[in-house]
């Protein structure tokens, strides 16, 4: 398990470190390389050239652009988990991360780098994908915004640009009102790639009535998918509202099969949790201040 | 042999000590084969094939050979010519193993060639240039279909897949099913798992040509290793000096690698410059031949309306994988605990062991008991349910009592002691059990799924191998017995030898405490040192449970030879007969008062010959070997005695999960354990957490599975599942001391407790949280989602 002959950059800029991307195809962009590393020491992956973004301050930083929260492709998942803003803007997403890995392979691993890995059970990108957060990327010195329903096209299959880099991932603020998130997993151990996952938001009016309902599923399929749950608009989010909004929403859900969880039990699960994420997202709006 | 009626009370045997082991691996001070530089040592990587049977028609290593670093490439045409086969355990001469595969490999991963170079990186790096062409050829996962007829063989000079089936009839079995109320039959089956360490195998070995020997460094746990080297290198035996300085990070069974000591120790020859191989993690996953027993067993049971069971039919399948080595034994010692802690009267056991196209099979902690208790315990279980009768009752109804040790169990061997009615009892009131069935019955009501799971079983400890000569009529193996050497040095200072290498069970604690005990001096102030295999009194290392026993008995008799000595010194001194003086604290004192100190008679014995006894050699030292306490007759009439000592164990667990989810969390988890006198209690509580987190494992996650095309799925820890913290509670240890009759202290072993319960305990918690549907889930490990699946099917029947 010695990874096979590799060159390594540390660029000084993001431009050198396009510059490095677009002149060779085989290179990879390093970040906290918590997947990338051991799949180097497995030789499933080959890269010729690794570009190491960790040190980049222009990629650093956690910022309100104004149209949203914006992660720099650097962000550690740890850093990400601690930040005030993400938490206050970003309730989602504060929901989704603690599930992310667990305190070792956080402290390394960043935001940017997970959404750019494409795994079906990540969690960040199942919050992006439900939130319709922008990926964006630097090719060609031009800027390309993705969405994650048209940047995730399979298991680790990506629309990533050729030569691209991952520059950061702008997620939506809140909406205003009583806005509460929920996130809930499964796994065979805790901090293992999910079997299902589910993250859901909802707002609230004055009178704790659902103006707003978002849902997603991870770990299911090739992808994670945000489903419709509008129709919960307008009820009391009761336990029954609850159950027939997920069991609509997941009808034609696509379930993967492999040596740990059958197909039924992920789609089984993924009700499951989809029912307690939106619970968990209710009664934390209705810990909003009317 | 000594009576205890009383748990022993020493100074320090079991006395709250700490263990001296610990400081350097707390500190990341121990020293493993990772630590050892050579100079000029060279680092192999190796060349694995990829179909589960393919023949190897041509190996082009011209590639390889011309790249940086590379010294040579090996295969296993040149490796056969030069070496022997690996020693097989039963008489099956046609199941020939090397270390590299030769003509055709057996399994997806097994070693074709080995590459040589300056670094382990560049030998990866050569070895994918290796090109192996070759026919794929037909191959067999499954034990069943290994056994028909017609299946492929997967050794075809050795004419069928079987290596083992044999039945063994104890006692009037058909009678006894035939006057029995009733009859219940099973399926259980145990999943394909190991121990895995956290330091993989790795082997150093160095030709040392100005004196003519072999030199290893090895992560080894294995007995007779010099010995196996040698023969597989056509060597003398004192041509091989294994060190047995090197600390071996984990192993519980599995660390045998002799296949890559060979390896390495012909290409070290053949080089002339020391050689290095360190399995990865793949390699130790799948080509390690380090996996677990996989076993399905059929069961019929016999017994009568008011619980007494009368008589057991065992029918156990064991999937040895592609080649022989030790593996069919581990059928055999279970013979020695056949019925468990309960008086049934007649068995009839099937051992059955098969070669199929899977990585080989290695001992694992229990050597193939903790299946078997599995099966055992599961069987108690059903029979309990098809009675409507309490599982604790059931077994208490069958248990042997307290007063009928030494108790003959039909397979032969007879059990030395135990009271196992007061370990329920104990494990009972202080776990509060009511307390238990209430909170279960609590979160039932809040909708979870909740079970109780009991499983009372034996830790056959002492390590004998009787199951040799009962399964191989060609082996007469009758001793395993263990060496300790006690110095007195000319300074006062005592040191004890241990002759074999320890992968975490505290033996030089072990060691300096029982000499301390016996001389009844502090035992912080004695050495404790391990030879060269060269300079080693003869032993078979720390297996089948057995250092407390063996390695304590040798170094506590080598000890009391010793006390004799300087008690006999110190009489002559006195002008006095030896028998009239009495040692205390390593004071001699003489019948009228006098005394004769510790210092004095050092002086003497090494330096004043003239003040000797007659007849007396000057110095302080004695060697002792001990032999296994009851190991003394071969098998007769499919009859043994197995190993001399018998711990008891009883487990209690509350279990809950959401019926959808199917998570399995432990709520509680409570053990009573019986291993005699204790040593010393740290590391007695080490096994048992660490057994139970391993059974764990077995029950719930861990499992090396294949797929359809033979290849190993589960070949890293993303797929490989071990405990983690998060997965293991805490675990309550309740006490009991039944001390053995056959020991020096009466202790018995404890290497396996925990890990040979806990899978069945857990099982049954799963069981009982399924009863509502009647759901028997029968084979481990037990995945959440066959139980999501099951319960979820069942409420579409209802």
């Amino acid at each position: 398990m010695k990874a096979a002959p590799f060159n390594y950059l540390r660029p000084a800029s993001v431009t050198e470190a396009c510059e490095a991307l677009a002149d060779d195809a085989e290179a990879r962009v390093l970040a906290g390389g918590q997947t990338l590393v051991p799949m180097l020491a497995m030789r499933l992956a080959r890269p010729s050239l690794l570009v190491d973004i960790t040190r980049l301050d222009e990629l650093g930083a956690i910022e309100d652009s104004g149209e949203g929260i914006a992660i720099g492709a650097a962000v550690r998942q740890a850093v990400a988990l601690r930040s005030d803003l993400i938490a206050r803007e970003v309730p989602l997403l504060a929901a989704a991360l603690p599930n992310v890995g667990h305190p070792p392979t956080r402290a390394r691993g960043t935001v940017g780098g997970s959404v750019a890995h494409g795994d079906p059970s990540a969690e960040i990108a199942l919050a992006a994908t439900i939130l319709d957060a922008r990926i964006v990327f630097l090719a060609d010195g031009e800027e390309e915004v993705m969405t994650p329903e048209d940047f995730f096209i399979g298991p680790t299959v990506t629309m990533a640009p050729m030569g691209g880099l991952l520059t950061r991932v702008i997620f939506p603020k809140r909406p205003s009102g009583r806005v509460g998130a929920g996130f809930r997993e499964v796994a065979s151990r805790r901090s293992d790639y999910a079997f299902a996952s589910a993250g859901a938001q909802v707002v609230l009016d004055a009178e704790g009535k659902c103006i707003e309902a978002l849902l997603g599923i991870g770990a299911v399929g090739d992808v994670p998918v945000a489903v419709d749950v509008s129709g919960l608009a307008g009820t009391g989010l009761g336990e029954k509202d609850i159950q027939d909004a997920v069991e609509t929403a997941l009808e034609d859900l696509e379930c993967v099969e492999d040596l740990h969880a059958t197909a039924s039990y992920r789609r089984r699960a993924a009700a499951r949790l989809a029912g307690q994420a939106l619970e968990d997202a209710r009664v934390a709006a209705m810990g909003e201040a009317a | 042999m000594n009576e205890h009626a009383k748990p022993f009370s020493g100074r320090y045997v079991s006395s709250d000590r700490r263990v001296r082991e610990d400081t350097r691996f707390v500190a990341g001070a121990g020293h493993f084969v990772q630590d050892i530089e050579r100079p000029g040592m060279l680092h192999v990587a190796l060349v694995a094939s990829q179909h589960p049977a393919a023949t190897i028609e041509d190996i082009d290593a011209s590639e390889a050979l011309a790249m940086e670093g590379v010294v040579a490439v090996v295969d296993g045409n040149e490796l056969s010519n030069a070496v022997n086969p690996l020693m097989n355990g039963l008489d099956t001469p046609e199941v020939r193993r090397f270390p590299l595969a030769v003509g055709q490999n057996r399994y997806a991963g097994e070693w074709v060639a080995a590459v040589v170079a300056t670094s382990r990186a560049l030998a990866e790096d050569a070895a994918e240039k290796v090109k192996v062409k070759g026919e794929k050829l037909g191959y067999v996962m499954d034990p069943e279909k290994a056994m028909e007829a017609d299946s492929t063989p997967v050794h075809p000079s050795h004419g069928s897949n079987v290596l083992l089936d044999r039945t063994f009839d104890w006692g009037p079995v058909e009678d006894d099913f035939a006057r029995s109320d009733e009859t219940l039959k099973l399926r259980v089956t145990w999943g394909r798992n190991s121990t895995v360490p956290i330091e993989t195998f790795g082997v150093i070995c160095e030709w040392n040509a100005w004196e003519n020997v072999l030199e290893v460094w090895a992560s080894i746990q294995m007995p007779k290793y010099a010995d196996q080297i040698a023969r597989a290198l056509g060597l003398r035996g004192n041509d091989v000096r294994v060190y047995y300085d090197v600390d071996v990070g984990g192993s519980y069974g599995v660390k045998r690698g002799i296949k890559h000591t060979v390896l390495a120790a012909y290409l070290a020859r053949k080089l002339g410059r020391p050689v290095r191989l360190i399995e990865d993690r793949l390699e130790n996953m799948r080509s390690g031949d380090a996996h677990g027993p996989e076993r399905i067993f059929d069961i019929g049971v016999a017994f009568d309306r008011d619980g007494t069971i009368n008589a057991m039919k065992m029918r156990a399948l064991d999937n040895a994988g592609a080649y022989a080595g030790r593996a069919p034994f581990q059928l055999g010692k279970p013979i020695g605990a056949i019925v468990g802690p309960y008086r049934i009267n007649s068995v009839q056991y099937r051992a059955q062991s098969v070669t199929t196209n899977k990585a080989v099979q290695e001992a694992v902690r229990g050597f193939g008991q903790s299946p078997t208790n599995y099966a055992l315990e599961t069987m108690m279980d059903r029979v309990a349910e098809h009675l409507g009768m309490d599982r604790i009752a059931l077994r208490r109804k069958n248990f042997i009592r307290s007063d009928e040790f030494p108790w003959e169990i039909p397979s032969g061997s007879k059990y030395d002691s135990g009271d196992y009615h007061a370990v329920v009892d104990k494990v009972l009131a202080q776990s509060g059990y009511e307390d238990i069935v209430a909170e279960r019955d609590r979160l039932r009501a809040d909708g979870l799924c909740a079970g109780i799971g009991i499983a009372a079983c034996l830790e056959p400890s002492g390590g004998n191998s009787s199951f040799e000569p009962l399964l191989n009529p060609k082996n007469r193996t009758s001793t395993w017995m263990e060496g300790s050497r006690v110095n007195v040095d000319a300074l006062g200072d005592v040191t004890v030898t241990i002759h074999t290498t320890s992968s975490g069970q505290g033996h030089e604690t072990l060691a300096a405490t029982v000499v301390g005990e016996v001389l009844e001096i502090d035992p912080d102030r004695i050495r404790v040192v391990r030879p060269d295999s060269l300079g080693s009194l003869p032993g078979n290392s720390p297996v089948g449970s057995r250092m407390a026993i063996m390695l304590g008995g040798a170094a506590a008799n080598a000890a009391r030879d010793i006390k004799r000595q300087i008690s006999a010194i110190a009489a002559h001194s006195m002008g006095v007969a030896p028998d009239a003086v009495t040692y205390a604290e390593g004071v001699v004192r003489g019948p009228d008062g006098r005394t004769v100190e510790w210092s004095e008679v050092v002086d003497i014995a090494h330096r004043r010959f003239h003040d000797l006894p007659e007849g007396t050699n000057p110095g302080l030292t004695a060697s002792f070997i001990q032999q296994v306490p009851t190991g003394v007759a071969l098998p007769k009439d499919g009859k043994a005695q197995m190993y001399p000592c018998y711990s008891f164990e009883f487990h209690v667990v509350l279990m809950a999960f959401d019926p959808v989810l199917a998570k399995p969390e432990i709520r509680r988890y409570i053990i009573g354990h019986d291993c005699g006198t204790v040593i010393n209690p740290h590391i007695v509580k080490g096994m048992t957490l660490g057994g139970i987190a391993h059974g764990i494992g077995a029950a719930l996650l861990e499992e090396f599975s294949y797929d359809a095309e033979g290849h190993l799925m589960t070949q890293s820890f993303l797929d490989y599942l071990m405990p983690s913290s998060n997965e293991v509670p805490e675990v309550e240890i309740v006490h009991h001391c039944t001390p053995s009759p056959f020991t020096e202290f009466g202790q018995k072993g404890s290497g396996e407790s925990g890990y040979l319960g806990a899978p069945a305990a857990i099982s049954g918690a799963i069981h009982d949280a399924l009863r509502p549907w009647n759901i028997h889930l029968n084979k481990l490990p037990i995945r959440m989602s066959a139980i999501s699946d099951a319960i979820a099917s069942a409420k579409e029947n209802t």
